[in-house]
C-alpha cells in the first residue's frame, strides 16, 4: 500500500507529546498516530483511541476452555464409567479444577493470539519505521494531511523535528 | 543529551551490561552449576536403568525427596507471578525494577519442578500417559485423581507464565533491537521483540493483554499450591488430611519464592551494578513480603499443631504431630521452625534489611527451611501412620542427594544462561516511572558493567 503524506514530529517530553495530540485532535485532526518507548498515559489518553478489542477474543477463549474441561472429564469419564471409591462416575467437583485449569488455558492462549493480531495491525500505515527512535528515548507523532497549519502546530508545542513524509 | 535521554540510556544500559561478554566469574558460576545439574542428571540415569531401588524409597514411605524437591520447587515458583501479577493488579509500582527476574525465575522453578513427578515414575518412559489423549484402548486419565490435577496445574502454569515473561520482554527487547549493531544478538532481540515498533495501537492492545494476562495468571497462582496441596490433603493419611493446607502451601510457596528472589538480587545488583536501579526500597518491600508470610506460615504451624495435640490421646494426628515434635526427625522440625519462623522475624529490624549479607543469610535460611518444611510434611507422615508394624525411617540415598542438589544446579545453570538472553529489567516500565519521577533516583552514578 503507497503510504499516505503527513508530518512526523519527535517529542522528548511525554506532556508536550500529549498536548499536541489533544491539539490536533481539537483541531479537528482525526488520524492522528503516536509511537513511544512506554504506554505514557497521558498521550493514551489524549488519543482518545477506542477500547481495544482484545477482550472480544479473549472471553470467548476462555469459555471454549471451561467448556472443552467439561466435556473432556464428563465425556472420558463416560466413556469407561467406572465406579472408583463410591463415588459417581461424574463427580464435577474434581472435575471443576480441571475445568478452571483449561478456562485459564485457553483464555491466556486466546488473550496472546488477540494480542498478535493487535501487534499486527498496530504496523498498518505506520510511518514509524523499525530501527529509529521511538521504542527507546523519543515520542514520535504522525499526523496525515499536508496543511501546513498542521506544521506549524507540531513545531509549536515543542517538536524537536517536524518532517513531512514520505 | 537531556537528562531525560541519559537516564533512559542508563536503563537501557543496565539491561545491556547484563548481556555483555560474560567474565570468569560468570563462567566459573555456570560451570558449578552445569556440573551439578549434570551430576544429578547421571544419579537419575541409574534410577531410569536400575529402577526406583537406586532411592531410599520403601513402603510405607513411597515419597521422599523427590516429592519433597517436587513441591519446594513448584513453591519457588509462585513469587514471579506473586510480583508480576498481583502486585501489577494492586498498582504496587515497587515490583517495576525486580519482576523481571522473578518472572524468569517462575519460569525455571517450574520446568524444574515439572521434572520430579517424571523422575518419580517407575518408567518415565511412559509419562505421556498422564495427559488426556485419544488411545485405541479407550483409556482416558481419571480425572479425579489430584495427580492428574497436578499434570493440568502445573502444565497450564508452565505455559502461562512463559507467556506473561515474553510478552513482557517484546518492547524492551526492541529498544535493545533498535540500539544493537547488526549481529547475532540484534537479530535475538528482534526475534524477541516480535515485530514491536511501539505503536499506540500495539500499546493500547498491548495494555489490555497484560492486564488479562494478570488476571489469568492471579487465581492460576492460588490454584497451583492449592492443588499441590490437595495432592496431601485428600488424602486420609494423619498430618495430610488438613483443610488448612491450600492457604498454608499458598503462604508458604510464597514465603519461599520471595526469599530465593532476594537470594538472586542481592548478589545480581551487586555484580552489574543494578543499585541505582534496584534500590534497597525495592528490597525492603520484598522484605515486607517475606515477614508477612513467615507470620502465616507461623500461624499454619501453631494452628496444625494445637489442633492435634488438642484430639484425644489415641489419636493418630496426635500421634504424627508428636513424632514430629520427639520423633526421628524431631531435629529437621526445629530447624524448619528457626528458619522459617525466627530468621524472618530479624526482618523487623531496620538495620538487618539494610545489610545485604544479613539479608542473604536470612533468605538462604528461609529456602532451607521451606525445603525442610516440605520434607517435614511429606516423610514424618508417611513413616509414623496409622498402623504401627508400618512405622519406618525413611533416609533418603545418595541418588536422591544428588537429583536434589542437581536440581538447584540445574535452575541457576538456566537461570544464568536466561540473564544473558533476557533483559533482567523491565525497560519500558522503568522508563515510564522515570518520565513520571518514580523510578529510582539518581540514574547517573557508575557505569554497570558486566562481571
Amino acid at each position: 500500500m503507497r503510504p499516505e503524506p503527513g508530518f512526523l514530529a519527535t517529542y522528548l517530553e511525554p506532556a508536550q507529546a500529549a498536548r499536541a495530540v489533544a491539539a490536533l485532535r481539537a483541531r479537528g485532526q482525526r488520524d492522528v498516530r503516536v509511537a513511544a518507548p512506554a504506554p505514557f498515559p497521558e498521550l493514551m489518553a489524549a488519543l482518545r483511541a477506542p477500547p481495544s478489542f482484545v477482550g472480544w477474543i479473549t472471553f470467548p477463549g476462555a469459555l471454549l476452555g471451561l467448556t472443552g474441561g467439561l466435556l473432556l472429564t464428563i465425556l472420558t469419564s463416560l466413556t469407561w464409567a467406572e465406579v472408583t471409591g463410591g463415588k459417581p462416575v461424574v463427580s464435577l467437583p474434581p472435575f471443576i479444577v480441571i475445568t478452571f485449569e483449561l478456562t485459564v488455558l485457553v483464555g491466556s492462549l486466546a488473550n496472546l493470539l488477540a494480542l498478535v493480531i493487535g501487534a499486527r495491525r498496530g504496523l498498518r500505515r505506520g510511518h514509524f519505521a523499525q530501527g529509529g527512535p521511538f521504542t527507546r528515548d523519543r515520542i514520535g507523532i504522525f499526523c496525515a494531511g499536508v496543511d501546513p497549519a498542521v506544521e506549524r502546530l507540531l513545531r509549536e508545542s515543542g517538536a524537536e523535528e517536524v518532517t513531512r513524509v514520505p | 543529551m537531556t537528562s531525560r535521554e541519559a537516564a533512559f540510556r542508563r536503563i537501557e544500559d543496565a539491561a545491556r551490561a547484563a548481556h555483555g561478554p560474560p567474565g570468569p566469574a560468570y563462567f566459573l558460576a555456570l560451570a558449578i552449576a552445569g556440573g551439578t545439574a549434570a551430576f544429578g542428571g547421571w544419579a537419575y540415569s541409574l534410577i531410569v536403568r536400575g529402577g526406583l531401588h537406586w532411592t531410599g524409597l520403601e513402603r510405607p514411605g513411597m515419597w521422599g525427596n523427590l516429592i519433597t524437591d517436587f513441591v519446594f520447587w513448584v513453591g519457588i515458583a509462585h513469587s514471579g507471578t506473586l510480583i508480576s501479577a498481583i502486585l501489577f493488579l494492586f498498582r504496587a509500582r515497587f515490583r517495576t525494577a525486580v519482576y523481571r527476574v522473578a518472572e524468569m525465575m517462575t519460569v525455571f522453578a517450574v520446568m524444574t519442578a515439572g521434572l520430579y513427578p517424571i523422575f518419580h515414575l517407575g518408567r518415565p518412559w511412559f509419562a505421556y500417559w498422564l495427559l488426556p489423549y485419544p488411545n485405541q484402548r479407550l483409556l482416558w486419565p481419571n480425572f479425579r485423581s489430584p495427580l492428574i490435577w497436578d499434570v493440568f496445574a502445573v502444565s497450564t502454569y508452565l505455559i502461562v507464565s512463559t507467556i506473561f515473561l515474553f510478552v513482557g520482554v517484546a518492547p524492551d527487547a526492541a529498544a535493545l533491537r533498535d540500539r544493537e549493531p547488526p549481529g547475532w544478538r540484534r537479530k535475538l532481540y528482534g526475534a524477541l521483540a516480535f515485530g514491536w515498533r511501539g505503536t499506540d495501537e500495539q500499546w493500547r492492545h498491548y495494555t489490555r493483554a497484560y492486564l488479562f494476562f494478570a488476571a489469568f495468571a492471579t487465581p492460576l497462582v492460588v490454584s497451583v499450591h492449592s492443588v499441590v496441596s490437595w495432592d496431601f490433603a485428600v488424602s486420609i493419611l494423619p498430618g495430610w488430611h488438613s483443610t488448612l493446607f491450600p492457604p498454608y502451601f499458598v503462604a508458604g510457596a510464597i514465603l519461599s519464592g520471595v526469599a530465593m528472589v532476594i537470594t538472586i538480587l542481592v548478589p545480581l545488583r551487586k555484580a552489574f551494578r543494578l543499585e541505582e536501579l534496584i534500590t534497597q526500597r525495592h528490597l525492603d518491600m520484598l522484605c515486607r513480603l517475606v515477614i508477612l508470610t513467615s507470620l502465616i506460615v507461623t500461624y499454619s504451624y501453631a494452628t496444625e499443631l494445637l489442633l492435634a495435640v488438642r484430639e484425644p490421646a489415641s489419636d493418630p494426628e496426635r500421634g504424627t504431630f508428636l513424632y514430629r515434635l520427639g520423633g526421628d526427625y524431631a531435629p529437621l522440625w526445629y530447624l524448619m521452625v528457626a528458619c522459617n519462623c525466627l530468621g524472618p522475624a530479624l526482618l523487623f529490624l531496620r538495620r538487618v534489611r539494610e545489610r545485604p549479607a544479613a539479608l542473604l543469610a536470612i533468605c538462604v535460611l528461609v529456602n532451607v527451611g521451606m525445603w525442610l518444611e516440605r520434607f517435614n510434611i511429606v516423610v514424618t507422615s508417611l513413616a509414623h501412620d496409622r498402623l504401627p508394624f508400618d512405622w519406618r525411617v525413611y533416609t533418603p540415598s545418595w541418588v536422591e542427594w544428588a537429583m536434589t542438589f542437581g536440581a538447584f544446579g540445574w535452575f541457576f545453570f538456566l537461570f544464568l544462561l536466561g540473564l544473558k538472553l533476557v533483559p533482567p529489567i523491565s525497560i519500558a516500565e522503568l522508563k515510564e516511572e522515570h518520565a513520571h519521577g518514580e523510578a529510582g533516583a539518581g540514574l547517573a552514578g557508575e557505569e554497570p558493567h558486566a562481571p
